[in-house]
């Protein structure tokens, strides 16, 4: 298999974490050698070719191959079997509405939230209960990582060069999760946007850090939906008040409670869509009335529609905690799902 | 199309960045002062005012 890039001669292991770091190819964390032997594995493995073209990032025209998506896969520390997350994930991140460029430019530093569904979750041994919005894996911290290698590498998303984030979160080191498919009643997060059943998929959302809430003294949908829609709004204050792709994370505790009163997702997107609305003049309360003007009583709501938000069971067992992921900034980047290992633009014959 | 860009003094370098990765080295544009959105009224039309003779020479050519 004839990889195109070009090779470097490093002494050993430590020579090369060295050369990585003083190239400015790494995030800080070390790299592992991306050998032919194991950039060819992970190609091997997703059936594509080192040439195959992933897709073009539209702003600046620049080509994404398969090879190159390999070479930082196998720098982040993925195995062949989770390369096919992480050429999904990237292609996602290519079609227009997640407007790539804006959302590795902007100065708000959202990250890359990365949610898989499907089979393959359990066959790359993803977890997603204890511990799931941060290294509660090898496969999900990974996949996640290999994304933003991707993006320092191909893209020259590095700070103070196209990377302008402010303050950035943590979720930029890597930002991937399960959904808890086999713990949970709900439809899956991808067969709610319009995947076939039981088609492995990721879903990609341009995200800011999670926002932790609790809420373990109540049973009652509608309350617990009340604490999430209570921390929607703080962020509507506190930052943004355009609607955007929201993600809510519910947890087993929370989740319980919604099975046993018979409440679907789209339920839970109803009444939050519903609920996640303030008055501009609620920017007062919080120092921003230099902007309330005269639109004191208009009404902003958190979602377009109800279908804007993604409900998301992921989580460890024990504990009535939540968490609320806000957009990067409204609606100018969209969630995108895609199906892994299947070409979108294909005919089937 | 004739066009003139209008970038603050922080995103300098992010300008010349982007012209660079997108083969327009050296393209020109016009600076203002950081930030625009906690700027008052007086300060807004101080930087407009810089940047429209700014842009009128970026359009017209250095002779106007």
């Amino acid at each position: 298999m004839p990889l195109a890039s070009r090779r470097y001669e490093v002494a050993d292991m430590m020579a090369a974490q060295e050369f990585y770091h003083s190239r400015g190819w790494t995030d800080g964390l070390p790299v592992v050698p991306p050998t032919d032997e194991a950039v060819e594995a992970c190609l091997e493995w997703a059936g594509l070719p080192p040439a195959h073209l992933v897709g073009v990032e539209p702003v600046r025209a620049r080509a994404v191959t398969a090879e190159k998506l390999a070479i930082n896969a196998v720098m982040a520390g993925c195995l062949p079997m989770h390369f096919p997350v992480v050429v999904a994930a990237f292609t996602a991140m290519l079609q227009e509405p997640f407007l790539l460029h804006g959302a590795t430019a902007s100065t708000g530093g959202c990250a890359v939230l990365v949610v898989v569904n499907g089979p393959i979750a359990a066959e790359i041994g993803m977890d997603a209960t204890f511990n799931a919005l941060a290294s509660s894996d090898r496969a999900s911290t990974v996949v996640g990582r290999a994304l933003r290698l991707c993006l320092i590498n191909m893209m020259d998303v590095r700070p103070g060069a196209i990377d302008r984030s402010v303050l950035g979160h943590p979720g930029k080191i890597s930002y991937c999760v399960a959904e808890d498919e086999a713990g949970s009643e709900w439809l899956p997060l991808a067969e709610e946007r319009g995947m076939p059943v039981g088609a492995s998929c990721v879903t990609v959302m341009a995200a800011g850090a999670p926002r932790q809430l609790m809420n373990e003294w109540t049973t009652v949908p509608e309350e617990i939906l009340d604490t999430f829609a209570s921390e929607i709004r703080a962020n509507m204050r506190h930052y943004s008040i355009w609607p955007g792709n929201y993600a809510i994370v519910v947890p087993p505790q929370l989740r319980a409670h919604f099975h046993a009163a018979g409440w679907s997702k789209a339920d839970v997107r109803a009444y939050v869509f519903e609920k996640a609305r303030i008055l501009r003049s609620e920017w007062a309360d919080c120092g921003k009335g230099a902007v309330v003007r005269d639109r004191g009583g208009w009404e902003y709501s958190a979602l377009s529609a109800a279908e804007d938000l993604l409900v998301i069971a992921a989580g460890g067992p024990a504990g009535g905690f939540g968490a609320v992921i806000p957009p990067w900034l409204g609606p100018k980047s969209r969630a995108v799902t895609v199906a892994i290992g299947a070409c979108v633009d294909c005919e089937i014959p | 199309m004739p066009s003139a860009g209008i970038m603050t003094e922080t995103f300098v370098s992010a300008a010349e960045l982007m012209a660079r990765v997108l083969g327009a080295e050296d393209y020109p544009f016009a600076v203002i002062e950081h930030p625009i959105s906690s700027a008052d009224q007086a300060a807004l039309a101080a930087r407009a005012e810089r940047a429209a003779a700014d842009c009128a020479r970026l359009l017209l050519g250095a002779d106007g």
